[in-house]
């Protein structure tokens, strides 16, 4: 365990909380509390989807056209957890996991799991889990105290750390031919979003592309 | 309780249900049937499509950043981890570096 919590200490905390900060920063301007922010944070734990809430809270009106779309921009959870139960073991313990299925402890784990003798995968998974989601709490507080003195541009600079972060974790699993090509079939995909409405069009794009990008494999 | 209440409640309750589901459809499969390698791939292509947009075509926060500056740090950022050592920190710090600069300039 101790082995995945140093090694979510590093980039992947940097990233999650540089993006909570900017997150609870932007919950802190809306009014909200600090209390529904860690909420937020902890039980949601998906950005685009807490983001895509937020905006829905602070426009006002009805609260559930934004939770049908904070859902579908998080519906990635449902084949990311598809693809990292294998690697978690076959037993009950595995559902220990559950509340932690993002997408950097997602990431972190399909890069390190597969290394790992098959009794060390939870304990390596729960230890890099429970960092980044630690990390990504106490972020939360303390953007919410900082929030009057972050800049616009900075909140800006922070969220951005989120997609850059995840696209070099991509990045890092550049030799992997499956990896490969679902990269540039979600990229091919990506338009779809500007067609569609964007919570969904994600959706889309990630099934059509991601389909593709299988079929492409199963064919060579 | 409030609509903002009810709103969180009601996504993290959908979130959990979306993990559960895929730890259940996992069930006793191994990483290398073709349902977890469909799942994956279609976990990856969604994240690549994130990405995509966030650095070409991004909403909210991030549609003020000007898009030079967003490509530069991206590009930035592939630069330094693609250097020999593959530091991931290094490379991200460097594509919000170049970003923050390729801003400022702009403005």
């Amino acid at each position: 365990m101790r082995a995945g919590f140093r090694a979510a200490l590093g980039a992947p905390s940097i990233a999650m909380a540089a993006t909570f900060l900017g997150f609870s920063a932007a919950v802190a301007a809306a009014g909200l509390g600090l209390g529904w922010g860690l909420a937020a944070g902890a039980f949601v734990y998906g950005m685009p989807g807490q983001l895509i809430l937020l905006a829905g809270v602070t426009a006002g009106g009805s609260i559930w056209p934004a939770v049908a779309s904070a859902v579908a921009a998080n519906a990635r959870f449902l084949p990311m957890a598809v693809s990292l139960a294998p690697w978690l073991g076959g037993g009950r313990a595995r559902w220990l996991a559950l509340p932690f299925i993002a997408v950097t402890p997602w990431a972190g784990g399909m890069r390190a799991l597969p290394g790992l003798p098959p009794e060390e995968r939870l304990r390596w998974f729960m230890g890099f889990a429970l960092g980044c989601w630690g990390t990504a709490l106490l972020a939360c507080a303390a953007g919410f105290a900082l929030a009057p003195a972050l800049p616009g541009w900075l909140l800006a600079l922070l969220v951005f750390s989120n997609p850059l972060y995840f696209g070099l974790l991509l990045a890092m699993d550049r030799a992997n031919p499956t990896t490969r090509r679902a990269v540039i079939g979600g990229a091919l995909a990506s338009p779809l979003v500007l067609v569609l409405p964007a919570a969904w069009g994600l959706l889309a794009a990630g099934l059509i592309g991601g389909t593709l990008a299988f079929l492409w494999g199963a064919r060579r | 309780m409030s609509q903002a209440t009810w709103g969180l409640l009601a996504l993290a309750a959908a979130c959990l249900t979306l993990r559960a589901a895929g730890l259940w459809l996992a069930g006793p499969l191994r990483p290398d049937h073709p349902f977890i390698r469909w799942a994956a791939s279609v976990a990856v292509a969604t994240l690549s499509a994130f990405i995509v947009l966030a650095v070409l075509a991004p909403a909210g926060a991030l549609a003020a950043i000007p898009w030079p500056a967003r490509l530069a740090g991206a590009v930035a950022a592939l630069a330094v981890l693609l250097a020999p050592g593959e530091r991931v920190l290094a490379a991200l710090l460097a594509g919000l570096g170049a970003t923050g600069a390729v801003w400022w300039l702009a403005a």
